[in-house]
C-alpha cells in the first residue's frame, strides 16, 4: 500500500497541482450553489445529490490523474494511435446508435455511465497529434510527411464530431491547429488551410442562413446552429425569450460587483440554463464578484504558464510539446466557456474543465491533466539527465511505441 | 546540435506567441467582464428585478349578496380548467398509465367512456399537442382528484397538467330572482344588481411582489402584499328568500298551467317600496321556463285595465266627476273615431252606472268616456296627472336597463283621436309592470309613492359602508278624499267586482284586475293574444304589501286577470299572510271550548305542551295512572272532563317511539337523542316513518320521516 502510494502520490510541478486542486475544491462550491434548481426539478429539491455526485466524479478524476501521472507520459504516446482508433470506432457507433438528448446524438451507454463519445476523441487526437509532432519535428515542414497524416486524422476526427456538436469540432480543429503551430508545422501550410477551411465556413454559413427553416427541421442540428447564429450576430431587441440565456448571465455578473454576493447566494442560478455547466463562470462572477471572476481566469492562464516552463526546460524532450499541446487545450477550452458567459463567443456547449457539472467528461480531462503531470513530473525528476541521452532513450520508445 | 537550437528556438518562440494570443484573449474576456460588471451595470441590474422579481395581481374576493335575511343569493366559488400537455409524459410512463388515467377521467369527470378518454389522450399525444382543455369548470373536489390519477400526478412537467383556477359566481338558489341578482360577464351588458353594484362587488386587486426560486416557483417576497386586495363588499338586498321562492313557483305552474310565452310577479312592501319577490320567467322550450329578461323592470308595454286606476284618480283628484255620474255603457261599445270603437270585453252593456261600478266591473266604456268627456277639451291636464304618477318617465331604479315609459303627450305629432280614450283604459301607453306596482303602492301607502328598492345596504365585514333609504317620489298622489275612494272601489273589486274570487276568509286585499289584448307585430290585435294582469295590496284596510302580478299570452282558452295573474297574487299573499303574526286578526275565544274542540296531544315535549295550554288557558291535569312526569320529557294528552289529562310517555332511547301527529322539531329531536340521522320531508306533522315503532334504533342509523 505503501508502495503504491509512493508510486502514485502528486509529483511534479507543485503549483500545477495546487491550481488542480483549486479548480476542483471551486468547482464543487459551483456546481452545489448553481445545481440547486436542477435539485429541485429533477431530485425533489435534493441539492446534496449533486453534490456527492460532482464529488465522486472529482475524487475519481484524481484518482485517474494520480494513476496516469504515475506512469511515464510514453506509455501513452505508445498508446496514441490506438486510442485514436478507438475513438473513431466510438464516434460512429454514437452516431448512428447514441442516445439523443437535446436533439444532438452525443452520449453512448458505457459501463453504467453516458458518455460524451467526442470527450474521449478529444483526447485521444490531441495526444495523437503532439506525438506525431514530437515524433516527425525533422520532417515537420514536409506537406506529405509531417502536415498531412495529422491533417487527415484531425479532420476525420472533427468531421465525426460535427453532425452531433458542431462547436465542439470546431473548437478542437482550432485547438489542433494551435498546438500544429507550437509544434513547428510550416506557417504556409497552416495559413492555407485556415483560409480554405475559412471560405468553406463562410459558404456553409450563408447557405444555412438562407435556407427557410422548415428545409432545415430534419437535417440534424443544423436548425440550432442558425438561431445561435443569429442570436449572436444580431441580438433580437426587446425579445427576452431569445437573448435569455445572455441576459442571464449578464444580469448574474453584474449583479456579482466587485466583490460578488458570496458563496451560495446566487439567485440567476434559478433563472440561468445549464447555470451548473455551460455558464457557470457568470455564476462564480455573480457569488465571487469580478475579482473571483479575474482570479479564476488567472488560475488557468497561471496554469498554462506552468506548462510552458515545462518546454523551457527541455524543449526538445519529446514529452514537453505533449504536456504543452494539452494544457493549451484544456485553457483554450476554459477561455472559450469564459467567453460565451460574456457574451464574447456564441454559445457552443463547452464546459469548464474541472470546474462545470460534469459525469464522465472530468474522467477524460482528468485524463489530459494526469498526462500533463506526468511530464511535469517526470522532467522535474529528471531535469539533471535530460540531454541528448534522453532523447536517444525517447526515441527508442518511440520506436517501441511504432510497434503497438 | 545547431538544427536542435534552432529547433528550440523556433518552438519557443511560437509558444510564445501562442501564450501571447491567449493573454489577448484573456484581456477581451476581462474587457467583457469589465464591460458588464461597471459600465451596463446599471442596465443589467434593472432587468435583473424586472426578470427574477414580478409583480402579481392579487384577485380580491367578489362580495356575496343577501337577501333581506341573510340568505345568500349570489358567492364566488372557485372552479378549475383541467387541462393536459399530452406530450410532457414519457412513453414509458404512458403506456403503463393511460388506461388507469382514463378510467380515472371517466369516473371522476362522467362526461366520456373511458375508451373514448383513452383515445382522445393518445391522439392528442400523436398531434403533440401541449394544450388541450380536457374539462371545464371542475370542482375543487375534482381537481384534487384528478391530481392523484397516473401521469398527471407527476405534475406540470412530467405528467403534463395544467390546472387553472378560476372563480365561479355561484346562485345558492338558482334561477330564483336569477335576473335580478343579475351577472356581469367581460364585454357583455351588465345585468340586475350584480352589474349595478360590480364597482362595490368587485373589490380592488391587490398587488404582490413575488421572486423565482428554484424549480421555477413563484414565492412572496415579502410576507404582507404590498398592496393589499381590497376585498368586494357584500350587498344585502331587499329580496326575501322564502317570498321570492313562492313568487318564482307559484308563477311558474301558472305559466305552465296556461301554456303562456313569458310571465312576471313582484311583490313590493307598501311603506318602504322594498322588492321583496321578483320573478320573471319566459317559456324556453315546451313547458319550460327560465328566468331570461326582467321583464318588470325591463319591458314596457301596454298595461291594459290595470291603468284604469291612473284615469279614475285623475278625474277624482280634479274633482270632475262624483259618485252621482252616470256612464251609459250603451251596447257594450262606443265609436269615438271612425273605425276606431272600445268594447266591454264581456261584449254587452250593463246600462247606467257610476265610476265605481264601472271601475269594479272594469268597464272600457264608461271609463273611456269620462276620460273622453272630460279631458277632450284640455287633455293636457289628463297627461300631467300621469306625468305626476311618475308613468311617463324612468323610475331611476337602483338596477339598469329600465325600460323608458312611452305616454303620448297631446303637442306629439303622435296624438290622434284615439289616444284620450285608449289611454284612459290602458292602450296606447307603454310602461313596465314596476310603474304599475308603484302606483298602486302609492295608494297603498296613503297617497305616498316611493321608489321601489332593490338594494337597502351595502355592508363590509359587518360594516355598513352605504345605506340605502326609501325614496319618495311623490309626497301625495292625490287628495285624501280620493285615496279614500279609490281605495273603496279597489277593496270593491275584490269584494264584489272581477276579483271576487281572490277574496281570502283570513285577510283583505284590494286590486285591480287586466286583461289587454296584445298588439302583434304583424296582425295588429287580430290575433287575440291577451296579457292577464293583477295588481293588488293587503290587507285593505293597513296595507303592507303591493303585488303586480302579468301573465303574457296564455294561450289555454283561460285569459281573464284574475283567472289567470290571480293564482299568483293569492299563492304569495297566503305564503306572507301565514308567516306574519302581525297581519293576523286577533283570535277571541268567545265561548268555552268543549271536549271535542280540544286538541288531542300525541306526544310532545311537556314543558312546550304545558306553556301553550297555560297561554290559552285550558285546565290540565296529570293522568291518574301517570308514572313520575320527572321520569321523562315528553307526554301525552287525551280528555278527561273538559280538561286535558296528561300522561307521561316512556321513551326508551333505543326504541322507535310511534312519531305520528309529532311536530317534526320535537320528533327530530328525540331520535337525534337516540343517535339516529333524520331525513324530512315536507311540512307539517310526521306522517309516516321508515322504522316501525318499537323496533330497536340503533347509533347511525337514518330514519326517514315523511311530514304532512
Amino acid at each position: 500500500m505503501n508502495q503504491f502510494w509512493n508510486n502514485i502520490k502528486p509529483r511534479g510541478d507543485q503549483f500545477m497541482w495546487l491550481i488542480i486542486l483549486a479548480l476542483s475544491v471551486w468547482g464543487l462550491l459551483a456546481v452545489y450553489s448553481s445545481a440547486s434548481g436542477l435539485a429541485y426539478k429533477k431530485a425533489s429539491g435534493d441539492t446534496e445529490l449533486y453534490l456527492f455526485q460532482q464529488c465522486f466524479y472529482l475524487l475519481m478524476g484524481f484518482c485517474i490523474m494520480l494513476i496516469v501521472h504515475s506512469f511515464h507520459y510514453r506509455y501513452f504516446m505508445g498508446l496514441s494511435r490506438f486510442l485514436l482508433y478507438v475513438s473513431y470506432a466510438l464516434l460512429l457507433y454514437t452516431l448512428f446508435f447514441g442516445v439523443e438528448i437535446n436533439g444532438a446524438r452525443r452520449w453512448i451507454g458505457l459501463m453504467g455511465f453516458t458518455v460524451q463519445s467526442s470527450d474521449f476523441a478529444k483526447v485521444a487526437i490531441i495526444l495523437y497529434v503532439t506525438r506525431t509532432l514530437a515524433k516527425k519535428q525533422d520532417d515537420i515542414k514536409d506537406f506529405k510527411k509531417g502536415f498531412l497524416p495529422i491533417l487527415i486524422h484531425v479532420s476525420l476526427t472533427c468531421a465525426l464530431i460535427a453532425p452531433a456538436n458542431f462547436s465542439t469540432a470546431a473548437v478542437l480543429f482550432s485547438t489542433c491547429l494551435l498546438i500544429m503551430f507550437i509544434g513547428r508545422v510550416s506557417l504556409r501550410h497552416l495559413g492555407i488551410l485556415t483560409l480554405v477551411l475559412g471560405v468553406l465556413l463562410s459558404i456553409m454559413v450563408l447557405v444555412v442562413m438562407s435556407t427557410p427553416e422548415k428545409y432545415l427541421q430534419h437535417l440534424a442540428r443544423f436548425l440550432t446552429w442558425k438561431h445561435r447564429i443569429e442570436n449572436f450576430s444580431k441580438p433580437p431587441q426587446n425579445d427576452p425569450d431569445v437573448t435569455y440565456q445572455n441576459d442571464h448571465a449578464k444580469i448574474a455578473i453584474a449583479s456579482g460587483g466587485i466583490f460578488g454576493k458570496f458563496p451560495g447566494n446566487s439567485t440567476e442560478r434559478n433563472f440561468l440554463p445549464e447555470a451548473y455547466s455551460d455558464f457557470i463562470y457568470a455564476i462564480i462572477a455573480e457569488e465571487y464578484g469580478f475579482i473571483g471572476a479575474i482570479i479564476l481566469l488567472m488560475l488557468y492562464l497561471f496554469f498554462l504558464y506552468r506548462a510552458m516552463r515545462i518546454i523551457l526546460k527541455s524543449p526538445q524532450a519529446f514529452g514537453a510539446l505533449i504536456a504543452v499541446g494539452l494544457s493549451f487545450a484544456l485553457v483554450l477550452q476554459a477561455l472559450i466557456n469564459m467567453a460565451v458567459a460574456v457574451n464574447l463567443f456564441p454559445v457552443t456547449g463547452l464546459t469548464l474543465p474541472l470546474v462545470s457539472k460534469g459525469g464522465t467528461s472530468i474522467f477524460f480531462t482528468s485524463l489530459a491533466f494526469g498526462v500533463i503531470m506526468s511530464v511535469s513530473r517526470h522532467i522535474e525528476e529528471g531535469e539533471e539527465s535530460l540531454d541528448i541521452k534522453e532523447e536517444v532513450k525517447s526515441n527508442k520508445i518511440n520506436e517501441l511505441s511504432e510497434i503497438v | 546540435m545547431a538544427i536542435n537550437t534552432n529547433i528550440r528556438k523556433v518552438i519557443l518562440i511560437r509558444t510564445y506567441s501562442a501564450f501571447g494570443g491567449m493573454l489577448v484573449f484573456a484581456c477581451f474576456i476581462i474587457w467583457y467582464l469589465i464591460k458588464i460588471d461597471f459600465i451596463e451595470r446599471k442596465k443589467w441590474l434593472n432587468m435583473a428585478d424586472s426578470l427574477s422579481t414580478k409583480v402579481f395581481d392579487v384577485a380580491p374576493v367578489r362580495g356575496n349578496i343577501f337577501d333581506c335575511n341573510g340568505n345568500l343569493l349570489a358567492t364566488s366559488m372557485p372552479i378549475y380548467d383541467i387541462i393536459i400537455d399530452a406530450v410532457a409524459a414519457k412513453d414509458e410512463e404512458f403506456e403503463t398509465g393511460i388506461d388507469s388515467l382514463s378510467m380515472g377521467l371517466s369516473n371522476i369527470f362522467k362526461d366520456k367512456s373511458k375508451d373514448s378518454y383513452k383515445k382522445l389522450i393518445t391522439n392528442l399525444r400523436q398531434r403533440k399537442e401541449r394544450y388541450h382543455v380536457l374539462h371545464k369548470k371542475a370542482s375543487f373536489k375534482q381537481m384534487r382528484r384528478v391530481q392523484q390519477l397516473p401521469i398527471l400526478r407527476l405534475g406540470k412537467y412530467k405528467g403534463g397538467l395544467i390546472v387553472e383556477n378560476k372563480n365561479r359566481r355561484e346562485k345558492p338558489f338558482d334561477y330564483l330572482a336569477e335576473r335580478t341578482i343579475g351577472f356581469t360577464q367581460e364585454n357583455v351588458a351588465k345585468v340586475g344588481i350584480e352589474g349595478a353594484y360590480d364597482k362595490y362587488l368587485a373589490g380592488t386587486s391587490g398587488k404582490k411582489a413575488m421572486q423565482r426560486i428554484a424549480g421555477g416557483t413563484w414565492i412572496s417576497l415579502n410576507e404582507d402584499d404590498e398592496i393589499e386586495a381590497q376585498h368586494g363588499n357584500d350587498i344585502i338586498t331587499s329580496i326575501d328568500i322564502n317570498l321570492q321562492d313562492v313568487a318564482t313557483h307559484s308563477l311558474m305552474n301558472v305559466l305552465k298551467l296556461n301554456d303562456a310565452e313569458w310571465g312576471t310577479a313582484i311583490l313590493m312592501e307598501v311603506q318602504t317600496g322594498e322588492i321583496k319577490a321578483i320573478a320573471n320567467l319566459s317559456r324556453v322550450s315546451e313547458g319550460e321556463y327560465k328566468e331570461r329578461f326582467n321583464y318588470a323592470v325591463g319591458e314596457c308595454l301596454e298595461p291594459g285595465s290595470t291603468f284604469k286606476l291612473a284615469s279614475v284618480m285623475s278625474l277624482l283628484d280634479d274633482g270632475v266627476i262624483d259618485n252621482n255620474d252616470l256612464f251609459d255603457t250603451e251596447d257594450g261599445s262606443h265609436q269615438y273615431c271612425p273605425n276606431a270603437t272600445i268594447h266591454e270585453s264581456e261584449g254587452k252593456g250593463s246600462g247606467l252606472i257610476n265610476i265605481q261600478t264601472a271601475f269594479e266591473k272594469s268597464s272600457n266604456v264608461a271609463i273611456s268616456k269620462a276620460v273622453f268627456n272630460n279631458y277632450r277639451g284640455k287633455p293636457e291636464l289628463f297627461y300631467n296627472h300621469l306625468e305626476k304618477l311618475h308613468l311617463t318617465k324612468k323610475l331611476g331604479l337602483q338596477i339598469q336597463g329600465e325600460g323608458v315609459p312611452l305616454i303620448k303627450h297631446p303637442s306629439d305629432r303622435a296624438w290622434s283621436c284615439t289616444t284620450l280614450p285608449w289611454s284612459s283604459i290602458g292602450y296606447e301607453v307603454l310602461v313596465t309592470p314596476l310603474h304599475i306596482a308603484t302606483l298602486y303602492n302609492s295608494v297603498a301607502n296613503n297617497g305616498k309613492m316611493v321608489k321601489p328598492l332593490f338594494v337597502k345596504k351595502i355592508v363590509n365585514n359587518g360594516n355598513t359602508v352605504k345605506e340605502y333609504n326609501t325614496e319618495v317620489l311623490v309626497e301625495k298622489v292625490c287628495n285624501n278624499e280620493t285615496l279614500t275612494y279609490l281605495r273603496k272601489m279597489l277593496e270593491g273589486v275584490v269584494i264584489r267586482g272581477t276579483g271576487s274570487k281572490l277574496r281570502s276568509p283570513y285577510y283583505t286585499a284590494a286590486g285591480k284586475t287586466g286583461t289587454a289584448l296584445v298588439a302583434d307585430r304583424k296582425h295588429g290585435y287580430k290575433k287575440k293574444i291577451y296579457r292577464s294582469s293583477f295588481c293588488a295590496y293587503f290587507p285593505a284596510e293597513n296595507p303592507k304589501y303591493t303585488c303586480f302580478v302579468m301573465v303574457n299570452a296564455p294561450s289555454k282558452g283561460v285569459f281573464y286577470g284574475a283567472a289567470v295573474a290571480g293564482p299568483v297574487f293569492k299563492d304569495l299573499a297566503d305564503k306572507v299572510y301565514a308567516n306574519s303574526i302581525q297581519l293576523h286578526k286577533e283570535l277571541k275565544f268567545t265561548h268555552n271550548h268543549f271536549s271535542n274542540d280540544l286538541p288531542s296531544i300525541q306526544v310532545a315535549n311537556t314543558e312546550d305542551i304545558k306553556q301553550v295550554l297555560d297561554k290559552v288557558s285550558i285546565s290540565s291535569h296529570m293522568h291518574n295512572d301517570s308514572i313520575n312526569e320527572f321520569e321523562t320529557d315528553w307526554m301525552q294528552a287525551e280528555m278527561q272532563d273538559n280538561s286535558l289529562a296528561i300522561q307521561p310517555v316512556k321513551t326508551l332511547k333505543s326504541i322507535m317511539p310511534n312519531l305520528q301527529g309529532m311536530k317534526a322539531k320535537d320528533a327530530v329531536y328525540m331520535l337525534e337523542k337516540s343517535g339516529a340521522k333524520v331525513l324530512v320531508e315536507g311540512f307539517g306533522k310526521v306522517k309516516k316513518q321508515s322504522v316501525k315503532a318499537g323496533e330497536r334504533i340503533n347509533r347511525g342509523i337514518t330514519i326517514k320521516l315523511q311530514l304532512s
